[in-house]
């Protein structure tokens, strides 16, 4: 690492891995209640296994997007962070508010609201802990002076995501209303401004892994950002569907969820088209592995899968279904874990002495979890299609279905248990290493000329 | 395009999307009152919405399909039970269903009879919420729109000889003495020989041998406050009673259902069944709304 303070991202680094870990726990609690009985249906019942694995999710991620912008933003604009000290209260409030929400909900205390139930005080905590964060980041890039495009887009997403919270404190008295804005918050974070972060960081790593033209990829950054949100913002309709809204939202959600893979298409050529055309070869190749491999499990988890039941008169017959768990797992897999794990495997060389190329350990993670979450999203789906025909469409009683699909459980705890090792995996090999935070005067390891895999045409420039 | 003209187009199209959104969002809130008919959002309503929230319904159960996959969906519940039966239900599930056979249960919550009542008036409120008529088709808890399709072959075969634990569908309610009469009722109807699912269904709709039993409460009760009522029975119990002992006392209009005012539906489950079972069956069908 090339500036001091960056290390304050590997402490961010290591809460995100461990809640990571942490939610597996929860998800495998939960699968094996499909199967039943359950011995703690009166200790930890299903619904508070449940909200503890969705929630210590977007609290890793958000964790993992704080630490790599922490490592990301001195990096870009060529200069220490603004305060250390302010980036380590602020890992401690959020951390201690982390914990103590889920600690709550062992107690069921929280507000019952889908994604959103954290209780008011750790609302209140987020926000704080957000703007600690963007004051930071702001303050850091105004004192150096250089301001990048990437990082701009990064802090960007960051600052919308912080506002897009904010409906999220409000309540509703009509049910409908409530749902109407709740997706404010979690359609236009995990469909819109979070795909902004990612695609900042995507940028960045591929600027630096393939040492691609800066100024060629900012530009198609922006050509990314401005497809995600004509297709993200009015893709928020598909949420709109048979809810209690006016129906004009039905059509809109279907022609505009339809266009939100274009902008994931756009962000694999993007990855992809950086790497094979570039002429260098970054030694980090574990880092290269997560970066592309996100992109690319991006476009099949968001892009074809959302689109495989975004259409209104498919989705119909398959809301509310094990379908829409089969897309949740698979996109906010590939579009947040593996961005966040490709940030964390490029940075960690410089603060630990794991070999720049990355560890035989390492690969074993990436593609154990590649695998297991490819046979999870296989078993949500056929679970899915399974309860969609048995009782959706042929009326089939909910819990007489759900015994018919058993097997397919069987099969999701098998390769969510390949996917647990992978993790493990990962994390074993994250903090096998000693930190050491030497500080370097390379700004890179040292980019080796390759032949390119096709001639480097000048067209994309 | 060189990099300005791209950062135009990033910037343009999110607030051109941006704008449409807004403008889509104010008009819906035009008509977020009819659609939901928020005049029928009582403070029962809205203490039954606190009650869904409290208890955390959302991470098991879907409503407007949305939640976890983990429960049934609600949307429709109260459209197709009544509220003794929501009401028994929610003070003790386990009287309804056996976690060995279903493999998953609702544990017991600690919900207070108002809590319970406001909270069957939140789902009634929810189920005529107008969303674009969705679902397409009921969506049952237990049971099915076509007979059998819930039994294996063998099993109806167990069913057809009259009992034993095979005999007893997946989907069927555990038959202890402690059960609710209603739990117990649904597993006669199934159970019964012959069997009243081979012939009538549950779901809304669905005619075959004999009509749909779908929101049989609510037909009976128009049906004995109507003038044309020639029925001895003086309520619903007493009307459902009469047409499983006596099924030519009541005709359902139609060539496919009676000749010569005599109803198809076999006259022997007056004599077959045990008037405890009787009791049990009325008390399920008197549970569909």
């Amino acid at each position: 690492m090339r500036y001091k303070s960056q290390s304050v991202a590997y402490w961010y680094f290591a809460v995100a891995l461990a809640l990571f870990g942490l939610q597996l726990v929860f998800g495998l609690l939960s699968a094996a209640k499909y199967l039943g009985p359950d011995p703690l249906l009166y200790i930890l019942p299903f619904d508070v296994t449940k909200m503890i694995h969705t929630n210590l999710l977007i609290v890793w991620v958000l964790t993992g997007f704080m630490g790599a912008t922490y490592w990301m933003v001195p990096d870009e604009s060529r200069t220490e962070l603004y305060s250390t000290r302010l980036a380590y209260v602020q890992l401690v409030l959020w951390t201690l508010m982390g914990v103590a929400t889920v600690v709550g909900y062992l107690f069921r205390y929280g507000t019952g609201n889908k994604l959103l139930e954290q209780p008011l005080p750790s609302k209140i905590v987020i926000v704080i802990v957000m703007l600690m964060f963007l004051y930071n980041i702001a303050m850091t890039i105004r004192n150096s002076g250089r301001f990048t495009t990437t990082e701009g887009v990064l802090v960007g997403g960051l600052g919308l995501a912080a506002l897009l919270y904010l409906p999220a404190l409000l309540e509703y008295e009509n049910y409908t209303v409530a749902i109407f804005y709740r997706w404010w918050t979690i359609h236009l974070w995990v469909e819109g401004v979070w795909e902004m972060i990612q695609g900042g960081f995507l940028a960045y790593l591929l600027i630096r892994l393939s040492g691609a033209d800066r100024e060629v990829m900012e530009k198609w950054l922006y050509v990314i950002v401005g497809l995600v949100f004509i297709a993200g913002i009015l893709g928020t309709a598909h949420h709109y569907y048979w809810v209690g809204v006016p129906s004009y939202w039905l059509p809109i959600g279907g022609a505009f969820s339809a266009l939100e893979p274009v902008a994931l298409v756009g962000m694999a050529m993007y990855a992809y088209s950086a790497i094979r055309r570039s002429g260098l070869a970054h030694p980090n190749k574990l880092a290269l592995h997560w970066t592309v491999g996100s992109a690319v499990f991006t476009l099949f988890g968001a892009g074809l899968l959302g689109l495989a039941h975004t259409f209104p008169s498919v989705n119909k017959w398959t809301h509310g279904t094990l379908i829409t768990a089969m897309h949740g797992h698979a996109a906010f897999y590939g579009a947040y874990a593996m961005i966040v794990l490709a940030m964390i495997t490029y940075a960690l060389p410089a603060f630990t002495r794991r070999p720049e190329e990355g560890s035989a350990m390492g690969f074993t993670a990436f593609w154990m979890q590649i695998a297991g979450m490819f046979g999870m999203t296989l078993s949500f789906a056929t679970a899915g299609i399974g309860q969609v025909y048995l009782e959706r469409i042929m009326g089939m009683g909910y819990l007489d279905a759900q015994l018919k699909i058993q097997i397919h459980f069987v099969m999701l705890i098998i390769t969510a248990s390949i996917f647990a090792i992978g993790v493990a995996l990962f994390i074993i090999d994250f903090f096998r290493y000693r930190p050491v935070f030497e500080v370097s005067g390379d700004a890179e390891p040292g980019l080796r000329p390759v032949k390119p895999a096709r001639p480097v045409r000048p067209a994309m420039a | 395009m060189n990099k300005r003209q791209t950062r135009l187009f990033a910037i343009g199209s999110s607030l051109l999307a941006a704008l449409v959104f807004i403008g889509l969002t104010l008009d819906s809130h035009r008509q977020f009152d009819k659609l939901t008919h928020a005049e029928n959002i009582t403070p029962a309503v809205s203490r039954g919405k606190d009650v869904w929230h409290k208890n955390n319904c959302i991470n098991c159960h879907t409503v407007f399909g949305e939640g976890a996959y983990y429960a049934p969906d609600l949307t429709k519940i109260t459209k197709h039970r009544g509220e003794a039966y929501l009401t028994a239900y929610l003070q003790d599930p386990s009287k309804f269903y056996d976690e060995n056979r279903h493999r998953r249960l609702m544990p017991k919550q600690d919900l207070s009879p108002t809590d319970i009542s406001d909270l069957i008036a939140f789902l009634d409120w929810v189920s005529n919420v107008d969303n674009q008529g969705w679902p397409p088709r009921p969506i049952l808890v237990t049971g099915a729109s076509l007979p059998g399709s819930d039994m294996s072959v063998a099993q109806q075969g167990a069913a057809a000889l009259g009992g034993g634990t095979a005999a007893t569908p997946p989907g069927a309610r555990p038959v202890t003495g402690n059960d609710n009469p209603m739990a117990l009722g649904e597993k006669v109807f199934r159970s019964a020989t012959p069997a009243c699912t081979a012939c009538h269904s549950v779901a809304p709709g669905v005619n075959m041998a004999g009509p749909s039993l779908a929101g049989l409460t609510a037909r009976t009760q128009a049906l004995l406050a109507s003038s044309d009522n020639k029925s001895q029975a003086r309520d619903v119990a007493g009307y459902i009673r009469e047409s499983i002992t006596s099924p030519s006392a009541h005709l359902v209009p139609g060539p496919m259902y009676s000749a010569n005012g005599v109803s198809f539906m076999p006259t022997t489950y007056a004599k077959d069944l045990t008037p405890a079972q009787i009791d049990q069956l009325v008390a399920y069908l008197s549970s569909l709304k």
